[in-house]
């Protein structure tokens, strides 16, 4: 069993760590990159497989060199064997078809077609949600989006699981393929680990792997254009069919209300406030 | 025995001479290039092996160019490699003062004049790019490259209408789906005045016994309605609904549609020019592969659309560095972006050799107002039949349920709602934020966007109350409380219009430049960690006792 799973490095959206300038835009380069909150639930899938079923795990980003670290911290979630950074100043500034097609190119290069790939849903930079099923379209794989559970049958080749349907109403669906096949995560999805000999399996490449991720760089691939044979006109912005035109600061909501300003620790103006909800308290 | 070039293609020559890498045999198959045919993508392709293998003599070639007895094809090749005007100037002069060949001389000119990029001449030199086969322009690679085998453009198309993708749920119409209906009729009756045209909405239905609701469509504003109706589409699967989506898209006779398509009447509404979809889980999905497989862009959850002219300066479009070139009949699609920071509008543009249409974009969900249906209005439905290839269905639905209505704030007495003020220890906010719900009769918890953005990591006791159905504002639940109460949030204009019908509102917040103060009654300036407790005390106890804030004296000081 190959897993392939496929992580971006996006900017750190927790709180205190993004920066803006002076017009309110935020400011890419002052804000750290980390790996997307998203694709962990792509890397958890991945793990579980693992454990379950053993294999190899690789990783794949795309991105400029400084990446790496993200493999890194990757590969120590996922207890990845390997990683591969697609990398070339001509991928830049890729929007999600450039990307996928550069991605597909990336999976397709493995010597051996892999078993299964994992993407995580929506990155937080991008949030566009279309990476994983367009790299998928171009290598016309059967693909399962928004799985919260699955699990895979080697000997028959095929996988099972269940994924959320959204509408009007909320739905789970069961669905079945034949592997390969391509596995997008829902944020809600939960692995879990029935036995005790699944979580012997997962302490034991807990530990083996943290020694791997330490000198990651030695398992680590580069893979830029040529190596992929792409066309750079085709990848990169100028494949991208979509520009960022304009990128305006939310606009501050117009004053409607006047507050009372009150101090928490001004024991009158807090009473005014228990006067508005104490008839709303419970029994 | 040599290698022919000249009984092979251009694009077939690559894979062939991969393997070879004997430099006196890289150069018998130049010659017989250069005797045959002489094309000079050829001759481009074999000399770059040849560049590659003898590396020892580059040097020399570097070194001095002798025009003499090259052919202009040569002096082609050679001065694509020089990038210093100065060489290049010598050259010119060698070649005036020896065979002062004129094509030649336009050759080295031109080069120069691209080397400086002179702005007089972008316009030819940017044809002259454009006008350059893949193999021309890129010698080193393998052609076709990897990436050709996923362009299936809908090119050279005569693009025209506005088409909405209606998604069903159990036999009806999604509220999204009508939604856009709606938004499509505003934008393509305005279209039609501005430009003074005549195009269409046009409404597709996928699934099982559609037809009913490809009518309905007609209903909320569609022009023409195409439905596909099929016992094995009864779910929504995505390899065969983006197959059947894209087969209506291609006009007659496109190359890569189908061979036995019949020319049916409702062809004269393909090749679109915008398509719309909801900013579902399967909606989303189905908007990407149909656009990758248009080879086209779209911009995802999008809460406004619109159309005018754009000024683009963006070389990779324009084909002219330098230069703004105006856009027409652009759709602008408006998305909060990174993580709900900021707005971006995104344009799906053509470049001068490749054309991405449709332009796409998907709707988030409540973004336009459920229009009111007109069963009086007329269009057309039609229904198109696609016999659905065995290799399409290879991912099957074994079984489905529907899941509990899930978490509804609307109709509550009171909403305690939490932002990203809970970051510096969210499992305790969380926790503060339940034990003050609880203090009310009839409270629900609500989430900013912020907290479910922020990627914190919860403790498992409270990780399940952080999920996107409890998120309040433009792309969660709307609701109108009597009470209202913002914990730590910042009040961000998507928040806003999820709460600001609500009859009361108090806010919980350190900082009183936060924009929330607009828009409440009632701002109380303290840190929610010891605030909520205090709170949750009083309402329980009818007694409001500031003391512990009072003696901490922590928030003065704030």
């Amino acid at each position: 069993m190959h897993s392939v799973v496929l992580t971006k490095g996006v900017p750190d959206f927790r709180e205190g760590q993004v920066s803006f300038d002076e017009d309110g835009h935020l400011e890419r380069g002052k804000t750290p990159t980390v790996m997307n909150p998203n694709d962990k639930h792509a890397l958890r899938a991945a793990l579980q497989t693992k454990v379950r079923h053993g294999g190899r795990v690789s990783l794949v980003s795309m991105g400029p060199p400084g990446y790496k670290e993200i493999l890194q911290e990757g590969m120590r979630d996922v207890y990845a064997d390997d990683c591969y950074l697609v990398s070339d100043r001509e991928f830049a500034a890729a929007d999600t078809w450039a990307t996928s097609i550069t991605l597909s190119a990336a999976l397709e290069h493995f010597e051996e077609t892999p078993d299964i790939v994992f993407a995580g849903f929506k990155t937080a930079d991008g949030e566009t949600g279309h990476t994983g099923p367009q790299t998928c379209w171009c290598m016309d794989w059967p693909i399962v989006t928004h799985v919260v559970a699955m699990d895979v049958d080697t000997e028959a080749g095929t996988l099972r699981a269940k994924r959320l349907v959204e509408g009007d109403v909320k739905e789970i669906e069961t669905v079945e393929t034949s592997l390969p096949a391509f596995v997008v995560a829902d944020p809600e999805f939960a692995p879990s680990y029935r036995t005790a000999g699944e979580r012997l399996t997962l302490k034991d490449l807990r530990a083996e792997t943290k020694e791997r991720a330490e000198e990651y760089e030695e398992t680590l691939t580069m893979w830029d254009h040529e190596e992929l044979n792409l066309d750079p006109d085709y990848v990169g912005l100028d494949g991208s069919p979509t520009i960022v035109s304009s990128v305006d600061p939310i606009p501050k909501a117009p004053a409607e209300r006047e507050a009372t300003m009150v101090d928490a620790a001004d024991e009158e103006g807090m009473s005014e406030v228990l006067e508005t909800l104490a008839p709303h308290a419970a029994d | 025995m040599t290698l022919d070039p000249t009984e092979h293609t251009i694009p077939e020559l690559g894979p062939k001479i991969k393997d070879i890498d004997d430099v006196s045999e890289l150069e018998e198959i130049l010659q017989k290039e250069h005797r045959g045919e002489n094309r000079q993508g050829a001759i481009a392709l074999i000399q770059s092996r040849i560049d590659k293998f003898s590396e020892d003599d580059e040097d020399d070639d570097d070194g001095e160019i002798d025009l003499a007895g090259m052919s202009v094809a040569d002096v082609g090749n050679a001065v694509r490699d020089l990038d210093e005007v100065a060489d290049l100037e010598a050259l010119l002069e060698q070649e005036e003062t020896g065979e002062d060949r004129d094509s030649v001389k336009r050759l080295i000119e031109s080069r120069i004049d691209s080397v400086q990029g002179s702005d007089e001449d972008a316009d030819e030199d940017a044809e002259e790019v454009a006008a350059q086969t893949p193999e021309e322009k890129y010698p080193e690679l393998d052609h076709p490259t990897a990436d050709k085998k996923h362009v299936r453009a809908l090119d050279g198309g005569d693009y025209q209408d506005m088409w909405v993708y209606c998604e069903t749920q159990q036999g009806e119409l999604i509220d999204v789906s009508k939604e856009m209906l709606g938004k499509a009729r505003q934008l393509m009756d305005t279209y039609n005045d501005d430009y003074d045209a005549d195009e269409k909405v046009v409404a597709v239905v996928i699934g099982e016994d559609v037809e009913d609701l490809a009518e309905e469509t007609i209903a909320y504003g569609a022009d023409v309605a195409v439905y596909t109706d099929d016992p094995t589409l009864s779910r929504f699967r995505l390899k065969p609904f983006t197959e059947v989506f894209c087969d209506m898209a291609r006009g007659a006779g496109h190359e890569f549609g189908r061979e036995d398509r019949a020319d049916e009447e409702w062809h004269d509404y393909d090749e679109p020019r915008y398509t719309v979809f909801p900013a579902t889980n399967n909606g989303r999905d189905l908007s990407a592969t149909v656009q990758a497989e248009l080879d086209s862009g779209l911009a995802s959850d999008c809460s406004d659309l619109y159309i005018e002219e754009s000024m683009i300066s963006n070389p990779a479009k324009t084909g002219k560095p330098g230069e703004k070139v105006e856009f027409q009949r652009v759709f602008h699609m408006k998305r909060p972006d990174f993580s709900g920071f900021e707005y971006s509008t995104i344009l799906c543009l053509d470049k001068p050799d490749r054309e991405f249409h449709p332009q796409g974009a998907s709707v988030i969900p409540g973004s336009f107002e459920l229009p009111d249906p007109d069963p009086e209005r007329e269009g057309e439905v039609v229904e198109h039949e696609l016999p659905l290839d065995e290799s399409w269905l290879d991912v099957e639905v074994t079984e489905f349920d529907q899941l509990d209505d899930g978490v509804d704030l609307t109709g509550r007495e009171v909403i305690v709602a939490l932002g990203r003020g809970i970051g510096s220890d969210p499992t305790k906010g969380i926790e503060l934020g339940l034990d003050l719900v609880d203090a009310f009769d009839d409270a629900d918890l609500g989430l900013s966007r912020g907290v479910i953005t922020a990627s914190y990591e919860f403790d498992s006791h409270v990780a399940g109350y952080v999920t996107e159905e409890r998120q309040i504002g433009e792309s969660g639940q709307v609701v109108e409380p009597p009470i209202y109460i913002a914990v730590g949030i910042s009040g961000a204009v998507q928040h806003k219009v999820g709460m600001d019908e609500s009859d009361t509102i108090i806010a919980i917040n350190t900082d009183t430049d936060a924009d929330i103060v607009d828009f409440s009654d009632y701002f109380i300036e303290g840190d929610l960690f010891e605030v909520l407790p205090m709170l949750t005390e009083a309402i329980e106890s009818g007694q409001m006792d500031v003391k512990a804030i009072a003696d901490g004296g922590e928030v003065a000081d704030d």
